[in-house]
């Protein structure tokens, strides 16, 4: 008995997150995987066999392309800024600040307010006649921004909500990485005479690489993913779904959702799912080796 | 030791897995207390707190609960909800626009003759009773509620301003078509260009098309004609030539931003339907009580909006929810619903009543509201809807937009939105 109870209770141990994940992630995607290779309506259901008929008309499909390239933009625009921000917080909340617990849970207040509340909130802003950045850019002269109809505008605008909610966290993380760097490789580096600067790229970060590395890896996935906030920034809301009169911010999930929940064409939204998940391993496997290697040259 | 942790295991797994399920069968339970629970699933205002409260004191067995979410949210999470066979309400509305494409699905919804429905048929206007029901009047899907005729509503200091005429019969008179309105705005924009003489194009196209007997589909086969039916490029250039002078405001209607517009006294003119009176208030605001005014719409009487109350077959008590259903679209009970919201009957019995008929609108400067929509409903005739009429009118109101936004010249747009309506219509 004792046998068997060191070689299989490990792997009972951790069933329960598998069983989970096999009835609320394996099979939808499986399920996801049928329902795509099928002519099938969203109320009425399979409507016959149809192959890979669904992939070929999403690979010609204009909105298709548009929407994988406002995606990456939003991704690009909001991740990059975001991490590279957050690296910067981090290394600063790491130094021994007056009311530290304060200033770090405070960074984390964005993360915890509800998404619906931060695009109100940003709509606002964004307001192209009454709102306060446009308000602010006159005042040093700048015509008003039509924040919604104008892609560059837009997409700067989803950016900035993504990365306003989203540093404090990854700045959270990095500062638990930080911690757990040895104080005295720190203390003999300043002592050799290297300036901050030089000990957060020399020391610092290639100490968190792992760290950054998880971030980047969640982040991309956050980042393919993006909905909600286009979503509600779309003053047409879910009543069109299309990301702008000209689908300027249509991100991919969003495509997948005015196809399937708006267009009832279910068939179609999970090979937009399927794809996009494929994306998205790739876009991570990706990052993982860059990540990796740019991290291990410091 | 080792059977034990061995049997702690399977234990939670055990939980795990119990617990799971009994998240998946959660909700939909039958009542601890022995009452019918019943629900009802809407969206905005149909008015019916009051009624519904009424209704539970007259039936002790029957315990009623709204859901009310967003209009365009309502629709889609009713389609997942048939779709998936379980989470519908008890009974659901659904909006003229989208009620063709539910019909398609109608096995998921229980034949409200088959309670006896038929016999009321007498209560609607006769196109109403029709939009509702399917195969010749035998399936009825749907009880009507309120229905949306047409009528302009427009600022009177903002008219005032701009040297046009304020009382609302002239002002009607303004605009006998279309055309006239067009130039109407043109001397209000000369006057004061930096008001707006209109919310939105879209509204507009909206008003135009809901006047004429056939849209984006023929009446006879439910077939695409969008690209062939003139009345629907007249309209839609009518209405892109306010966006193009920049008469519009150029806001997704009733939004967040048009509420702020509304506030701001930003745009002289509205279309509005009935039950846009209420969302004109809300968005305007007790500063300008009085200020607002409804006159007749360019071009007569049209319909826009008003709904219906179906059974979804997956609710457990259909019998009651059909009971309910019919109460609450009684000539008395939209009578009491058009005091309370503004939402207008569309059951002769009630828009004729001399209650309704002698309604005034303290907020709109006392206009005789049940005389004006009253009077537009017994004139108007209902455009065909599509079964995909819901696909198809976002991808003309984006293209509205594009031109408004100043993105895209007028029939540039038009070909895009043919292009796409034809796509989505497949």
């Amino acid at each position: 008995m004792g046998w068997w109870d060191t070689k299989y209770t490990p792997y009972l141990a951790i069933a329960p997150f598998f069983v989970v994940f096999g009835i609320f992630g394996l099979y939808p995607l499986l399920y996801t995987a049928w329902v795509s290779l099928h002519d099938w309506q969203l109320i009425e259901g399979s409507q016959g066999f149809v192959g890979l008929a669904n992939f070929r008309a999403l690979f010609v499909d204009p909105n298709f392309w548009n929407a994988l390239g406002n995606t990456v933009s939003l991704f690009v625009l909001s991740t990059v800024p975001q991490l590279v921000a957050a690296l910067g917080l981090a290394a600063l909340l790491d130094r021994g600040l007056r009311g530290r617990a304060v200033w770090r849970a405070g960074v984390l207040l964005p993360n915890v307010i509800s998404v619906a509340a931060v695009a109100l909130v940003f709509a606002q802003l964004f307001g192209r006649d009454f709102g306060i950045v446009n308000g602010v850019l006159g005042v040093f002269g700048v015509d008003p921004v039509d924040w919604r109809a104008e892609t560059w505008a837009s997409h700067l605008a989803i950016s900035s909500m993504v990365v306003w909610r989203w540093t404090g966290y990854n700045a959270l993380i990095y500062l638990a990485a930080m911690q757990s760097v040895p104080k005295d490789m720190y203390e003999s580096a300043l002592l050799d005479g290297a300036s901050r600067w030089r000990v957060f790229w020399s020391i610092t970060v290639p100490s968190i690489r792992p760290t950054i590395l998880f971030t980047v890896i969640v982040s991309t996935i956050g980042g393919m993913q993006l909905f909600v906030e286009p979503q509600l920034f779309d003053p047409g809301g879910t009543a069109t779904g299309t990301g702008g009169a000209d689908r300027q911010f249509q991100t991919l999930v969003m495509y997948l959702y005015e196809k399937g929940f708006r267009l009832f064409d279910a068939g179609y939204s999970s090979a937009i799912a399927w794809v996009l998940f494929m994306l998205i391993l790739l876009v991570a496997l990706l990052n993982f080796t860059l990540t990796r290697r740019i991290a291990s040259k410091g | 030791m080792s059977g034990t942790l061995v049997g702690r295991v399977s234990a939670t797994i055990a939980t795990v897995v119990a617990a799971t399920t009994l998240v998946a069968c959660g909700g939909g339970s039958g009542a601890g207390d022995g009452k019918v629970k019943l629900s009802i699933g809407i969206f905005s205002d149909f008015g019916y707190d009051n009624l519904i409260k009424e209704y539970q004191a007259q039936h002790p067995g029957i315990e009623v609960e709204q859901r009310k979410v967003k209009m365009e949210q309502h629709h889609t999470q009713l389609a997942t909800q048939l779709a998936g066979g379980r989470g519908a309400a008890d009974i659901v509305a659904i909006e003229e626009g989208n009620v063709a494409l539910f019909r398609q699905s109608k096995d998921k919804f229980v034949n409200l003759a088959d309670y006896g429905a038929k016999e009321l048929k007498s209560q609607w206007a006769a196109w109403k009773w029709n939009q509702g029901t399917t195969d010749d009047g035998n399936f009825v899907l749907g009880l009507g509620t309120d229905m949306g005729s047409l009528a302009l509503c427009y600022r009177r200091d903002l008219f005032q301003a701009a040297g046009l005429p304020v009382e609302r019969d002239a002002v009607g008179e303004l605009w006998p078509t279309w055309q006239d309105f067009l130039a109407t705005g043109d001397k209000f924009t000369a006057a004061t260009p930096n008001v707006k003489f209109v919310d939105t194009a879209q509204n507009v196209y909206k008003a135009i098309l809901d006047q004429t007997e056939e849209g984006y589909f023929a009446k006879a086969d439910d077939s695409f004609i969008a690209d062939s039916n003139a009345k629907v490029a007249d309209a839609f250039k009518l209405a892109a030539s306010l966006g193009e002078k920049k008469q519009t405001s150029a806001l997704a209607p009733f939004s967040q931003d048009w509420n702020v517009a509304l506030k701001q006294a930003s745009f002289a003119t509205t279309t509005c339907p009935a039950w846009a009176l209420a969302l004109i208030k809300a968005g305007a605001g007790d500063e300008a009580a009085g200020k607002w005014d409804v006159a007749a719409a360019p071009g007569g009487g049209g319909n826009w909006g008003g709904s219906f109350l179906a059974v979804p077959k997956q609710g457990k008590h259909p019998k009651e929810a059909y009971e309910l259903a019919k109460w609450l679209t009684a000539p008395e009970q939209q009578k009491r619903i058009f005091k309370e919201t503004g939402n207008l009957p569309s059951e002769p019995a009630a828009y004729k009543d001399a209650e309704v008929t002698s309604t005034v609108n303290d907020y709109f400067n006392k206009a005789p509201v049940g005389q004006i929509f009253g009077n537009s409903a017994e004139n108007l005739k209902p455009t065909y809807r599509g079964t995909k009429d819901s696909k198809v009118t976002p991808v003309f109101n984006n293209a509205l937009q594009r031109v408004e936004t100043g993105k895209q010249s007028t029939s540039d747009a038009w070909d895009q939105a043919v292009r796409e309506a034809r796509d989505a219509a497949k």
